[in-house]
């Protein structure tokens, strides 16, 4: 095991709160499942950095924000994990209201995660102001819009599919967080991903949360599983994303 | 023994508030004087006997034992293993 996985697990994902319920599934999942998919991007984003320290160009590092920006703030934060929100039926809003009031925090959450990278691109000169970002287009699109939102919602559309969104997801972000931290240098990167280790952490253990609490049933584990396949099934779109012409 | 929050390094998440509240314990609260921020409840908390709000605490170091001032996120082993 890469020892970034084994430390951000060591820390975070193998310790279990005695008795949980669900907990016994969720350790399953993470062996069977999680485990190998963390390990693969992980390995995917250090080889990724160490490649990209051996230039010295800059490029990666706007190449990075830009892509962060449109992945986190305008792409998904906004459009697609408000409207997520309304995932919850009426009638289940008082079963899940914490769970709702923590989405709401995480949108605002992923904003803030899109202006530290608007930071690196303005304190870098590579943009005079925000604006500017409206005009290349490489900040405006992502190559998995469904990762987290709209479509990964209407197809999975129980909230405990959410679970699965939150601890396996979220665990990639803090990986590559800690990832960028340990291995570059540069104080504007380091703020870019040190700004938001723990609120991916946050992320991470509202997914934690569910999974040892509420997946205790078949049923309810079943939506998990569901989510999750469709998840993994997306590795290999995790990568570099390439470059629209109008960017460059 | 019980615990208390670090305002230094909590980051108002509200996991442990959460999980407190699931559990039926209602040790942690927000309380309202000086700026809304969580705290626990001195009497209300049964840790060692419960250390759930350790186990989804994402800011290291900001639950520490109350009396020892010793950090407990993230949770040291004996914290959750028998």
């Amino acid at each position: 095991m890469h020892p970034i996985l084994e430390e951000f697990c060591d820390k975070w994902v193998w310790p279990t709160m005695p008795g949980a319920p669900g907990a016994e599934f969720r350790l399953k999942l993470t062996h069977e499942k999680c485990l190998a998919a963390w390990e693969t991007l992980l390995e995917r984003t250090v080889r990724d950095i160490e490649e990209e320290l051996t230039t010295n160009d800059e490029g990666w590092k706007r190449d990075h924000a830009l892509r962060g920006y449109a992945a986190e703030g305008v792409q998904m934060s906004i459009k697609q994990m408000s409207a997520q929100l309304l995932s919850v039926d009426i009638g289940e809003q008082e079963n899940y209201i914490d769970l709702q009031r923590m989405r709401a925090r995480q949108i605002w959450d992923e904003c803030k995660h899109s202006k530290l990278h608007a930071d690196v691109l303005l304190g870098k000169g590579w943009v005079k102001n925000e604006r500017e970002l409206m005009n290349i287009a490489q900040a405006n699109v992502q190559p998995l819009p469904a990762y987290f939102g709209l479509s990964m919602m209407f197809p999975h559309i129980h909230p405990l599919a959410r679970a699965a969104q939150n601890y396996y997801t979220e665990a990639n972000a803090c990986l590559g967080i800690m990832a960028y931290i340990k291995l570059v240098d540069d104080p504007l990167v380091v703020h870019e991903h040190l700004s938001q280790r723990d609120e991916e952490l946050m992320h991470f253990m509202e997914g934690k949360f569910q999974l040892d609490f509420y997946c205790t049933t078949p049923e309810s584990q079943h939506h998990v599983e569901d989510a999750l396949g469709y998840l993994l099934h997306q590795i290999g779109g995790f990568g570099r994303s390439p470059q629209p012409a109008a960017a460059k | 023994m019980s615990l208390r929050v670090d305002h230094d390094r909590c980051t108002e998440c509200r996991m442990c508030y959460i999980v407190c509240r699931e559990l039926d314990i209602n040790a942690v609260y927000v309380a309202l004087e000086p700026l809304h921020r969580i705290e626990i409840d001195l009497d209300a908390c049964t840790y060692p006997g419960c250390t759930a709000c350790l186990m989804y605490c994402p800011a290291a170091g900001s639950i520490v034992e109350a009396a020892t001032g010793r950090s407990m996120v993230p949770p040291p082993a004996d914290a959750w293993q028998s």
